[in-house]
Order: structure tokens, then sequence, then C-alpha cells
């Protein structure tokens, strides 16, 4: 008996949009249903950027998500991840993605990661994806990735957060990469946010805008922000695009 | 030489009175990025990134007349 992927890939391919991507028609079409459901995605991080970007890839049908997070919740998180509650506190983040996609798209397989990107297990936990998603929260960490995804020529949808600020980014094999934002190692590997914290919105905001990234690098719809760094700061109402020189 | 300088996120907090932290400067010489930020008495050590005109540049870049800088600290959060 098909799996309920099959299933929605059976009917698109008859041309059939399935009902629960009804929404999704006059945007993605069926060709590029069809592209999201065979696609497999890695998301490196499942706090506040990723929670945000598990739940919406998962429901616009994305049809792998590995999620790769050695962490587990605690309460300061509850103010803005998605996927902590006040009942899986201290319960890794991976697997509880796992879970929360499940009560959402049954089309959709999380491979959950228990433990941390590291240099030495990159390769396996990398190299088969079509995009990676960047929900770090530290430099050192999103340097690693960057190199990672250089080396496995994989897209790369970059996003970090502080305060009222975000930035979003597309980066493709061979192209600028985080270099050209961290140009120098910080004291705490951290940025602003150790100043500014992290509210509920900005890293739902820079999550949403990493989704459209990750949609339209698997439909070719559309065009990424591919060497130009979206940067916004809702405090004053700000929504840049920066272009990164050569 | 007429300049503008926008500060972004905690930049801001070095020059507080001015709103949405952009400055127009009116400089009487040729200055580089580095002479700007130490005019602007901001630790280099916050500046993450430089651009100029909406792309990015760094440091020792020479400016001109009518160019719009931009400095951002290192935003890391996820």
């Amino acid at each position: 008996m098909p799996g309920k992927e099959e299933l929605s890939l059976e009917l698109l391919a008859a041309g059939r949009m399935p009902e629960r991507y009804q929404r999704n028609k006059g945007t993605i079409g069926i060709d590029g249903q069809i592209r999201l459901l065979k696609a497999k995605v890695a998301i490196v991080g499942a706090g506040g950027l990723g929670g945000t970007v598990i739940e919406l890839l998962a429901r616009v049908g994305v049809g792998c998500l590995r999620v790769i997070d050695g962490d587990a919740f605690a309460v300061h998180n509850l103010n803005r991840q998605l996927l902590s509650t006040e009942q899986n506190q201290g319960k890794n983040k991976a697997y509880a993605a796992a879970a929360r996609v499940a009560l959402i798209n049954q089309d959709v397989r999380v491979e959950p990661v228990p433990y941390m990107l590291q240099a030495d297990n990159a390769e396996k936990l990398l190299q088969d994806v079509d995009v990676i998603v960047d929900a770090l929260d530290n430099v050192s960490a999103r340097l690693l990735l960057n190199q990672a995804a250089r080396r496995y020529g994989i897209p790369l949808v970059y996003a970090a957060i502080a305060g009222f600020t975000g930035q979003v980014m597309t980066i493709m094999p061979g192209d600028q990469g985080l270099e050209r934002i961290y140009k120098k190692p910080t004291a705490s590997d951290k940025g602003v946010e150790v100043m500014l914290g992290n509210p509920a919105g900005t890293p739902a905001l820079a999550a949403s805008l990493q989704v459209q990234e990750v949609v339209k690098i698997l439909t070719g719809i559309g065009e990424p922000l591919r060497n130009k760094l979206l940067y916004f700061d809702t405090e004053i109402n700000v929504f840049e695009i920066l272009t990164l020189a050569e | 030489m007429v300049i503008e300088v926008r500060l972004y996120a905690t930049l801001r907090r070095y020059k507080p009175s001015i709103p949405h932290g952009v400055l127009t400067l009116d400089l009487p010489e040729a200055v580089s990025v580095a002479e700007l930020v130490e005019q602007l008495e901001i630790d280099p050590v916050e500046v993450h990134m430089v651009m100029v005109n909406g792309t990015s540049s760094d440091f020792g870049r020479m400016l001109a007349d009518g160019d719009r800088v931009g400095f951002f600290p290192a935003v890391g959060g996820g």
C-alpha cells in the first residue's frame, strides 16, 4: 500500500493538486509541488529560526526534513521557539520537530539528528540534501556549515537575528559567503543578540523569509537572495537589500 | 565633502540623539572608512559589515562626496 507521500505524488502526476496543497496551487503549481515533495532539506538548528522553518516547510510540503540539533528545550526558549512547549522541557529539539511534523503533514518524513553538526559528521549529515538551512546561533558553527555547504556544492539559506534585527541570504555553491558578513572572530562567538535578546516576532520573520528562499530554490520560481543580504530592523521600519561585493 | 552615515542596531547607541542613526556629515577632506569610524568615536571592533552605497566594502575604502555609508554590528542569533 503506498504511503501518504506516494498518494500525493500519484495525484500530482495525474495533474491534480491534493486538497491539502490547494492553496499552494496558484503560486507553486503542480510541478513545483512535485519538486517540493521529492526534496530533502537539512535544517541545522531547531530553535527560534529552525522551529518556524520546520513548521512552514512541513506545511508547504517538502518531503523530507533532516533536523539537526543536539540541544534540549529550556524555559527561556518559550518566548519564541515554536517547537518548545511547557510539556517538552528538557527534551531534544530534533525529536520535538519530528513529533510536531507528525501532527501536521504525513507526506513529510523527518529525520531527527539529536546531536550537533561538527566537522567530522558534516559530510554524512549534509552531502545528500538538496538545500541546507542555517538556523544556528553562533558564528563559528555558521562558518563551519558554510564551508561544508560549499564543499558539497549545496545551496545554503542563511539567517541570523538579534533584537528587532535580522538578516537573510541565499549562498549558492561558489558564491560569496558568510566570511563577508563575519569578518572578525567575536569574543563570545555570538553577535549583539547577547545584548538585545530575541523577541518572538524576529525569528519568525527571518525564518519565513528563509522558507521563501528554500521554496524558490527547490521549485525554480522567482529570484533567490543570491549575493544579496536582506537586512531588516523593524524597530525603525528598515528593510534593505545589500549587495555583497565580489 | 558630504557623506551620509547610517548606524544599525546597537551602533545607534553611539549617537543616541540622532533619529534612526542617520547622520549627514560635511567633512573638510577625504577620509577612509576607518578614519570615519574613528571620527565618530565608534569602537571598530563592533563594526562587522561596512556598506558603501549599498554594497559591501571595508575599512580601507576612501570615501567620496555623496557616499552613503552603513555600519553594522555582528548579528548571530537563531
